[in-house]
């Protein structure tokens, strides 16, 4: 008999494992991977498949995304088949899905990942971070969801470091997500670093192609749409961080790239009220601490009014309070925050404060040197930012001081605000700060982001550094 | 390509608040497809055009990010945002209405004609009188390259335009290459006068 079969590439293999995606988004030729579509190495789906039955409504399913939201298919004469095409609007950034789109699932032999890795971390974890650390890796043994519930400062990214070493050594595929890409930057070199000789790659919006199979991924949620039954086990840093509280198809896409029965950790400050009661009925593994690593207590934050803030901005004056604010820690070389409701408002206030100081930068959500900036505050280079509620979570800075303008504003919930003061003194040589709520009168929000912080306090127990 | 309505911005996704009222009831008009914050965005040519090529905005930081969503990912949805500007420009228009034509190959790769499609989503019937003769784009190349290009259109086989006025539709104009070819095809072709419209035109001043 005739051997008629090919070889597998390695470097096909290794693309295609757990993933979902078109051949045009390949790096293979067309010719290439027809002959292994010929010896079916693949599965393929239309990337938009219809249901529908006698008497309902036609309805479309993204099968990139997983979208289902009717809203966000569009029907279109199609060019290339022509006939009525429908597209997925929901995951359009990442390259148009169309029903007459096809999308390859690997089929073929699955890599295996080596089982020998580098562990170089020497840092110490107080008794409730190892408590944490050990009650989830508990949970990763057992194959079971679990949540991490620790405040901000807490040291959440070290208590994964003995999870994730342990899933390694297992030859286990892992893959840490978070919504925000400024995350996803602020672990990779940390994981790097901590795991010298694994391959990890962080995929982001424009991230840099990486080579080689990583067997450690760290990406934004929306890079999951990518990935179909690959990871073995799937963190999600700042699971309740916009937008994944409120988008389903995120939600969805965690747990399409995870294989069937992979375990879920989700790691938040700020849970709320239905995933702490969904983490119980379904017994998911649960850590809280209430403590950050330096024992202090978290800062609480103080409210000022700052009456018709908006106005005088557009009158071309900080109001005095503000401006006062933003003197005292020039002069006390203080590097600060001050967060902006709109990006607007804040475009507006920039040129004012940087009459105050010339170098007063801002940034916001699509600024291109958005990385830079914060670098330069980080260095020093510059006294303060002015942001939107982009650098509400994954950044610190030491010494760091918040004020937030226009507190009472709607895009202000009582998480983002718990999010932001713990911004503040997360450094063990300045574990105290000035946070500040400037505010056109005092909302619920804010309130409760006030309570919650003292209550965390309160169980935290006596504020005596390094006590427990 | 069809959607009942629209309930959030086309671009930036905030639900759109529109109120129902009697103008909106009885007289037949275009839904609105994005919301007032970037609507504001892009800046429309207020002042004194020539006659000749007559465009409706300027090339902004707003307009790019449409063009690249429109054109480049390929959301053909966003072929609404300006109909009704589009609708009110040519309705009352006497010529003949000519879109630049995208070469099959093109076309394919695309899906969609997207300037066919603007007309379309606007209500405003046209012809297609040119063919393009080759595959490759003006973008991308620099001002140079441009003139120095040699024809990129002819006429369809069996059109009759002699003594026809004519106006070309097309998204954007840069150097003008694109819409010199056309009009020199048509006047070639007997046409007695060829005029132009874009969506969008780059450079000029800006007030």
């Amino acid at each position: 008999m005739r051997y008629k079969g090919i070889i597998v590439e390695p470097e096909m293999r290794d693309f295609f494992a757990g993933k979902i995606c078109p051949p045009e988004h390949t790096p293979f030729s067309k010719e290439k991977i027809h002959q292994y579509i010929e010896k079916c190495f693949f599965k393929i789906t239309p990337a938009i498949s219809i249901e529908q039955s006698i008497f309902s409504k036609k309805k479309y399913i993204c099968n990139r995304c997983l979208n289902d939201n009717q809203e966000e298919f569009v029907e279109f004469d199609c060019a290339r088949c022509g006939k009525v095409c429908v597209y997925c609007r929901h995951c359009i950034n990442m390259g148009r899905m169309t029903s007459c789109t096809e999308l390859l699932l690997w089929n073929g032999p699955m890599p295996k990942f080596p089982k020998r890795h580098d562990f170089k971390w020497n840092g110490t974890f107080t008794k409730l971070q190892q408590k944490a650390s050990n009650e989830l890796l508990e949970s990763m043994k057992e194959r079971r969801n679990h949540l991490l519930h620790a405040v901000c400062g807490a040291g959440k990214t070290e208590i994964l470091f003995p999870a994730v070493f342990h899933c390694l050594q297992k030859g286990l595929r892992i893959c840490i997500a978070s919504p925000r890409t400024d995350v996803v930057l602020e672990l990779f070199p940390r994981f790097q670093q901590v795991f010298p000789n694994t391959i990890i790659h962080a995929l982001y919006g424009d991230a840099p192609k990486q080579k080689g199979l990583a067997q450690l991924v760290i990406a934004t949620t929306h890079q999951l749409y990518r990935f179909e039954k690959a990871f073995d086990v799937v963190i999600v840093d700042e699971a309740d961080a916009f937008p994944y509280t409120f988008d389903l198809t995120l939600q969805k896409a965690v747990r399409k790239a995870k294989r069937q029965g992979a375990p879920v950790a989700l790691v938040t400050a700020t849970p709320s009220v239905a995933l702490l009661s969904k983490a119980k009925n379904e017994g998911w593994g649960y850590s809280f601490i209430s403590k950050r690593y330096h024992g202090y207590p978290l800062p609480v934050p103080r409210f000022e009014s700052l009456w018709f803030y908006e106005r005088q901005i557009n009158k071309g004056r900080i109001p005095k309070k503000l401006a006062q604010w933003t003197k005292i820690r020039i002069e006390r070389k203080e590097p600060f925050f001050i967060f902006f409701p709109t990006v607007q408002l804040m475009q507006q206030a920039g040129p004012l404060f940087q009459q105050i100081h010339p170098d007063i930068l801002s940034v916001h959500a699509k600024d291109p040197d958005r990385k830079e900036k914060v670098m330069k505050l980080r260095n020093e280079e510059i006294p303060g930012l002015l942001t939107t509620t982009i650098l509400e979570r994954g950044v610190t800075i030491r010494n760091v001081q918040v004020a937030v303008v226009g507190a009472e504003s709607k895009i202000f919930t009582s998480s983002a605000l718990i999010q932001i003061s713990g911004r503040v003194g997360r450094n063990a040589n300045y574990p105290k700060g000035d946070i500040v709520f400037f505010h056109h009168g005092i909302s619920a929000q804010m309130d409760a982001a006030r309570n919650e912080i003292l209550r965390l306090n309160w169980e935290g127990g006596p504020n005596e550094p390094h006590g427990n | 390509m069809n959607r009942t309505e629209i309930k959030n911005c086309l671009l930036c996704n905030e639900p759109l608040h529109t109120q129902m009222d009697w103008k909106r009831l009885f007289i037949r008009s275009f839904p609105k497809t994005i919301c007032q914050e970037c609507e504001e965005k892009f800046e429309p040519y207020s002042h004194e055009q020539k006659d000749e090529v007559v465009s409706l905005y300027h090339y902004n930081k707003a307009m790019q990010d449409f063009l690249h969503r429109y054109k480049f990912m390929h959301d053909v949805l966003l072929a609404k945002v300006f109909s009704e500007k589009i609708h009110h420009h040519l309705k009352n228009r006497k010529e003949l209405i000519v879109p630049i034509p995208i070469h099959p190959e093109k076309l394919k790769e695309r899906t969609f004609s997207h300037v066919d499609e603007l007309l379309k989503q606007a209500q405003i019937p046209f012809v297609h009188l040119l063919e393009k003769t080759t595959t490759e784009t003006q973008g991308g190349k620099t001002r140079e390259q441009r003139l120095k290009t040699p024809q990129l259109f002819r006429l369809k086989e069996n059109v009759q335009i002699y003594g026809k006025e004519i106006l070309l539709v097309d998204d954007i104009y840069t150097t003008g290459t694109t819409i010199q070819h056309a009009k020199k095809a048509l006047i070639e072709g007997g046409a007695k006068s060829v005029k132009a419209f874009t969506l969008i035109k780059v450079g000029g001043f800006h007030n």
